[in-house]
């Protein structure tokens, strides 16, 4: 095996027989391989650099989306002796916030990067204790500073060389190095493991696919790391079969995939995926291949126990702290094994894409807005957990209309992309303005899918409120923008039919009303102006008790859309 | 004016990445369609890609930021499909 830890800095020198890095193809140009000496002379002018803007403090900021010019810069560092901080993006309200813990390099705004080229210079400096500071989203909303020594990550790397050996591979990430399972994986391993790095981060399919043919043309054997946003996605079109000859092993980390994507993925790539259970916090913990089973085996040297409360503990060699700490996963232990199956977090911090995401950070950062009175931010549990929020605003800010609904939502969106990247920015917004919560004064999972409910069901209003009145219920409802009911190809103003309005208003009532209900028919209902698409109005539901009939009036920010009657079952109407 | 690939691509492009709160009218066919402007994300980018897969049996090229300046705005996106559609 040709593993050599971090420790003993197996950049200065490796086998002349596996390259250091891979440039894929581009284009017309033809894929080519960087000599470890000109990656030399890459670490020597980022060392020149830091020489000129050393500013005493001893420690980096670097976000270097180039895999080449990161992997230069954090060698450069290392063997200064110095400290690097590894910021998850670079927002401008993340930077700002870690401008304090040290210089910025990169892709920052007013950063340096480095000039020509310069022989590197190797010394005897020791290395710090600690190899890299990474900040991720903790459950109490402020950023977690997290720390990993160069013991830590040696001990993982030398568990990982030995599990699932890449010596002479080429690494192909699809994931940002920004991260602890990118850096850890796409970087540090093949470093450490006689591994070639590419040169360029993969994003989409269509690039894996090229590169793929290009290694099984060059006959050289491929690693993949991959997430379930992309794995989830690799279309069937492409043709995968020739490039997966040459892949050795795909792996998937962030979030646990699909069982589905991951027989899908296996098919296409004709390659086991290896998905690897861990955080930034604890580093890896677990691996399965879904095809042999959905629960998880822990890694070689990592020791877990579930408590009463279904709560992970672990002792590990790859984290800080020695002995058993309580993590915020839950679990449920195999009989007689030692695997186990993840059953979700006990704190609120989700996972949007692969992004860790606290939900508590960004309810704080939404209510810190204009006008916002509360905010309660959730993972949908559909389309990727793509986040929603309800927000209770002042009256005069709650939107009427589609347009005005839409200015909300963009302004909302633009304020917080200063703090959070734009896929974890919600996309479901329900505006509401008394905060909508059962008999105990909660926002329960039942309150919670009522307000989503019209997402599923493309024939249901969108509902953000009800309250009760003499005789009866007031409920506040939106016209959903693609709900089915919409009439509307013609004249390119849909409008939502009056029948529509009281299919609602009887879907609502055998709800509300402790008697079940029966249509019969409709009593001099007016519908007195069109509701539109996007337009908020209030359904108020009145029957006297004993009486067949049931009164309904709806009105919105145009003043009155209905009025009138439905008659139940038990009496004539009028026609 | 908007061309009726232009309308049906808005179409797609609501329904493949379920913008609720988004109506055909809502897209500036001159707009950008990631991040500033209708604000699609790096998992949109992918979905979208899946999407004028399956309805136009476009593959992108393998240059996937050359392909993705495709992805630029409405008008780019549909100049994209015409040349590019074999269904």
């Amino acid at each position: 095996m040709s593993f050599r830890e971090l420790r003993a800095r197996p950049w200065r020198d490796r086998s002349n027989e596996t390259p250091l890095v891979w440039c894929p193809p581009h284009g017309d140009e033809p894929g080519r391989e960087i000599a470890l000496s000109a990656w030399h002379r890459r670490i020597g002018a980022w060392q020149a650099l830091l020489e000129r803007h050393d500013d005493g403090r001893g420690a980096w900021l670097l976000f270097e989306p180039d895999p080449v010019a990161f992997s230069a810069a954090l060698i450069a560092i290392w063997e200064r002796g110095e400290a690097v901080i590894l910021p998850a993006d670079n927002q401008p309200e993340t930077v700002r916030r870690l401008a304090e813990h040290g210089a910025a390099l990169g892709e920052i705004p007013g950063a340096p990067r480095a000039g020509a080229d310069r022989d590197p210079q190797w010394t005897d400096r020791p290395l710090s204790e600690v190899a890299v500071t990474l900040f991720t989203s903790g459950s109490t909303g402020a950023p977690q500073r997290l720390v990993k020594t160069f013991a830590q990550l040696d001990a993982e790397l030398a568990t990982q060389a030995e599990l699932w050996p890449q010596a002479g591979c080429r690494v192909i990430s699809q994931v940002s190095h920004q991260h602890i399972y990118g850096l850890f994986f796409a970087l540090m391993r093949p470093l450490c493991e006689d591994a070639t790095l590419v040169a360029d981060t993969c994003r989409y399919p269509e690039t894996l696919n090229a590169w793929l043919d290009a290694c099984a043309r060059d006959t050289k054997p491929a690693v993949v790391i991959s997430a379930p946003p992309a794995l989830s996605r690799l279309p069937e079109s492409l043709a995968w079969q020739p490039g997966a000859r040459s892949l050795r092993h795909v792996y998937s980390s962030g979030a646990p995939l699909a069982r589905a994507d991951s027989d899908r993925a296996r098919a296409l790539l004709a390659t086991p995926i290896h998905e690897v259970y861990g955080s930034s916090e604890t580093g890896g913990i677990g691996w399965r291949i879904q095809q042999q089973g959905e629960a998880w085996t822990p890694l070689p040297g990592v020791h877990i126990e579930c408590d009463e409360a279904q709560r992970l503990w672990l002792d590990s060699p790859h984290i800080a702290t020695a002995g058993w700490q309580r993590q915020a996963d839950r679990i449920q232990r195999l009989p007689d094994s030692n695997d186990f199956l993840l059953l979700g977090r006990a704190d609120p911090v989700t996972k949007i894409g692969g992004k860790r995401l606290s939900l508590t950070a960004m309810d704080q950062a939404i209510v810190a807005l204009d006008g916002i009175e509360r905010a309660m931010s959730l993972p949908l549990q559909r389309r990727e957990l793509r986040l929603a929020a309800v927000v209770a605003l002042s009256p005069q800010r709650v939107p009427q209309h589609h347009a005005e609904h839409r200015a909300l939502v963009r302004d909302l969106r633009r304020q917080l992309a200063a703090e959070f990247e734009p896929a974890l920015l919600p996309r479901y917004w329900r505006f509401v303005s008394t905060w909508p919560t059962n008999a105990q004064g909660k926002l329960d999972a039942a309150i919670r899918q009522r307000l989503f409910a019209d997402l599923d069901d493309r024939r249901a209003p969108r509902w953000l409120g009800e309250e009760a009145i003499a005789d009866g219920f007031r409920v506040t409802l939106e016209v959903p923008e693609r709900c089915q009911f919409l009439d509307g190809h013609f004249d390119g103003q849909p409008v939502l039919p009056g029948v529509a309005l009281v299919h609602w208003a009887m879907a609502l009532a055998n709800r509300l009303f402790v008697d079940p209900m029966t249509f019969a028919g409709v009593e001099r209902l007016r519908f007195t102006s069109p509701l539109l698409p996007g337009d908020r109005f209030t359904m108020t539901l009145t029957r006297r008790s004993g009486t067949p009939k049931l009164h309904l009036r709806c009105e919105g920010g145009r003043g009155e859309h209905a009025s009138g009657r439905i008659a139940l079952t038990g009496e004539t109407h009028d026609t | 004016m908007t061309t009726a690939l232009e309308q049906e691509l808005k179409e797609m492009i609501i329904e493949s990445l379920e913008l609720e709160d988004v109506t055909p009218e809502d897209i500036d066919p001159e707009e950008p369609l990631f991040v500033e402007g209708l604000g699609l994300d790096s998992i949109d980018a992918l979905e979208l890609g899946l999407a004028l897969q399956k309805r136009y049996g476009i593959t992108l090229e393998s240059d996937g930021e050359a392909s993705r300046e495709h992805f630029a705005n409405l008008k780019s996106l549909a100049a994209l499909v015409e040349a590019r559609r074999v269904k």
